[in-house]
């Protein structure tokens, strides 16, 4: 997979933990998915049937989430946008400290590309950082998805490619989570108002 | 018996899955309770006769095929998810009955209720017995979408805070896992190992050894710390005390008695399929770690006066804890423990929630507050709270004193006496704590804040207590038989 591709993708990650808007956040994840699947495409020749498959069902992904995302972002209309806990520039270093750290104690995973292995390990830092780092309810969603695209990247730098089934049940699972998280977002915005998970802090010991 | 294996691996987990499509075709709420019923009983029974088929086989080795893995541990968890399963649908109508609807009908909602527990139940029952990792991996995150929706179910502020909190730590958990999963992949596709049958427990065994250290280990430790969040190990258990406090009690009783040790099934069975490659000394130190911080955690909590159902999800905390400090010992006597253990706990822990029915049926309040002299207004209630207590704090006769003991006796063979010594103050702390509960709580004098309940919900509470005591009771005594039996011998060699 080209460099630039994988480069984009962590950009694209660490754009999602700095906008305000949700608009602009769907239109980040869904370029990234988009990356993804174009270097899946890319490494499909000479690969069996089912990596193009599983290619394919990547791309659609890269069309079906964000039009998801974006009926719940209609759905779910914020009065106001919601105050962010710390400033963007705080949350961009932090999840970046984080990736670098990450990158740099995590040994050679045996891929042979070490590129790919510390952009992977970095996405989905970046995606439990933007869950840690995000109050809404919907750019958690996002996290899960932007870790989800972390794990897609190494899967399909596979040498000889992951089994399509695993691929193919891996996106199958998280469609089921980002419906069941839609669903939830849903209901918390409908009780509370609005998604600010920061309002959910009644259990406590 | 051997050659309805491959039929009943499938059938278990299939029963429910299709039967979850029954309840939506309900057209009363009472039919929507006997639609769920009428999948539950058949899948308990098919559940039941594949357990009874692992646990004859004794020290045998373990039956696989191409999809399936069915071994004694198998056999353990089986038994355990097919019974507290059945029990929690057979006690769900008592719930569905009191619960507040909101804006849907009473029969959409309990029909969606019983489709999620029966499709939750079948995730449940698949994952002992699936014969590869990642496989395993889908069925539990298949677990995850269907029992937060559960969690939710009864729409009040609380509930939706306890379902998003564990569907995102959860998630977020088996993406680290599935990261491990990936890498493992990658090591095997390099040494020629491709496809979905690379990652066979049996496959990852055998090329274990062949693996690079340095990359396996990193699998090791990206697979456990995933697991970890779903099992509610500490320092990663957040989710637990929440999601076992808000959600309905028959499905607290399945979070508890079944899916936190169905997935430490998933991670034994790491830790055994990863030995050889990774090493035992670091493999027996992971479990020990998480079992001595769990056990550590839980005990200030269970000495606060807290909701029943919350002080039930501490006591989960602290027991997963102490099997994880079996698995980690390793030796014959400690697994011995261990399966003993996770009998034990889930028959006394199931019982802890049903007994949350009544109790919260008639006393809304004690969802929020630490309850006060139950016998005062409900013998039976106070009973079943009691049995469960009793059992769950490991007073003789409980399984869970032999299993104790056998565990830390085993720790001291092992070498590990430091360890044990931690873990004997820890549980004798909760023990206390406990034994604090039940006197305060249940039998002690406090002010009856409980109006005096209908004989229904008591008869149910009182049949309950009678069935999972005696089954309690009888575990302690086959639990004696245990240490040195073949069973126990070929899952000390390994649960593969």
């Amino acid at each position: 997979m080209s460099s630039v591709l994988v480069n984009s993708m962590l950009a694209l990650a660490l754009g999602v933990i700095v906008v305000r808007r949700r608009s602009v956040a769907i239109v980040l994840v869904g370029a990234q998915s988009l990356a993804l699947s174009i270097g899946a495409l890319q490494l499909s020749s000479g690969r069996s049937g089912g990596f193009l498959l599983a290619a394919f069902v990547l791309l659609s992904k890269a069309v079906v989430l964000p039009a998801l995302l974006y009926a719940l972002m209609r759905r779910t209309r914020e009065a106001r946008l919601v105050v962010a806990a710390s400033g963007p520039l705080v949350r961009l270093a932090g999840a970046g400290a984080l990736a670098l750290f990450a990158v740099a104690v995590v040994p050679p995973l045996g891929l042979g590309n070490t590129h790919i292995e510390h952009a992977a390990v970095a996405l989905v830092l970046i995606g439990i950082a933007i869950v840690v780092a995000r109050r809404p309810a919907f750019f958690q969603l996002l996290g899960l998805i932007v870790a989800e695209n972390g794990l897609s990247l190494l899967a399909v730098s596979v040498p000889g490619g992951l089994s399509y089934v695993i691929e193919l049940g891996a996106l199958f699972d998280l469609a089921l989570v980002v419906t069941v998280a839609a669903a939830f977002a849903q209901r918390i915005h409908s009780e509370l108002g609005t998604g600010d998970t920061e309002l959910l802090r009644a259990l406590r010991d | 018996m051997t050659s309805f294996v491959p039929i009943l691996a499938a059938v278990v987990p299939a029963l429910p899955l299709a039967g979850a499509l029954l309840p939506l075709l309900a057209r009363t709420p009472n039919g929507a309770d006997r639609l769920g019923l009428a999948v539950a009983f058949p899948t308990a029974a098919a559940a039941l006769w594949l357990a009874v088929i692992a646990l004859a086989r004794g020290g045998q080795p373990a039956l696989h095929g191409h999809w399936y893995l069915v071994d004694g541990a198998s056999g353990v968890l089986l038994a355990v998810t097919g019974v507290v399963g059945l029990c929690s649908a057979v006690v769900s109508p008592a719930y569905l009955r009191a619960h507040r609807h909101g804006s849907s009908s009473a029969r959409d909602s309990r029909s969606w209720y019983y489709s999620a527990l029966l499709l939750f139940w079948a995730a449940l029952l698949a994952v002992p017995i699936a014969g590869n990792l990642a496989v395993v991996w889908l069925l539990v995150e298949a677990t995850t979408a269907a029992s937060a929706l559960l969690v939710a179910f009864s729409g009040v502020r609380e509930a939706l805070e306890a379902g998003w909190k564990y569907l995102v730590l959860t998630t977020l958990g088996l993406s680290v896992a599935l990261l491990g999963i990936v890498v493992l992949a990658v090591n095997q596709a390099r040494a020629g190992r491709h496809g979905l049958s690379a990652l066979d427990w049996h496959a990852l065994q055998d090329a274990a050894h062949a693996l690079p250290a340095s990359a396996t280990l990193v699998a090791f430790v990206l697979l456990l710390a995933g697991l970890a969040t779903k099992i509610g190990w500490a320092p990663v258990h957040n989710w637990l005390p929440d999601a076992h406090s808000e959600a309905p009690a028959p499905i607290s009783a399945m979070l508890s008695a079944a899916l936190l040790p169905s997935v430490l099934l998933v991670a034994w069975r790491v830790k055994e399929t990863l030995e050889p490659s990774v090493g035992a000394a670091t493999t027996h130190a992971v479990f020990i770690g998480f079992g001595l911080a769990s056990i550590l955690v839980a005990v200030p909590f269970l000495w606060r006066a807290l909701p029943w159902k919350r002080l039930l999800a501490y006591s989960s905390l602290e027991h997963m804890g102490v099997i994880a400090l079996g698995i980690g010992f390793g030796t014959p006597l400690a697994i011995a423990g261990v399966v003993v253990h996770i009998a034990g706990h889930a028959l006394a822990k199931s019982l802890g929630f049903y007994a949350a029915l009544p109790l919260l049926r008639h006393d809304p309040a004690a969802a929020s507050r630490a309850p006060g002299g139950v016998v005062n207004a409900s013998p039976s209630t106070a009973a079943a709270m009691g049995v469960s207590l009793v059992a769950l704090a490991g007073l003789p006769p409980s399984p869970l004193f032999l299993s104790e003991l056998l565990i830390l006796l085993g720790g001291i063979a092992a070498g590990y006496a430091l360890v044990s010594a931690i873990a004997v103050i820890g549980l004798a702390l909760g023990f206390l704590g406990l034994l604090h509960a039940l006197i305060e709580g249940v039998v002690g004098e406090g002010t009856p804040r409980l109006r005096g309940l209908p004989r229904a919900p008591e008869r149910s509470i009182v049949a309950l207590t009678a069935i999972l005591g005696t089954a309690l009771l009888a575990l302690a005594a086959t639990g004696l038989l245990l240490p040195g039996s073949s069973f126990v011998e070929t899952l000390a060699r390994g649960v593969l």
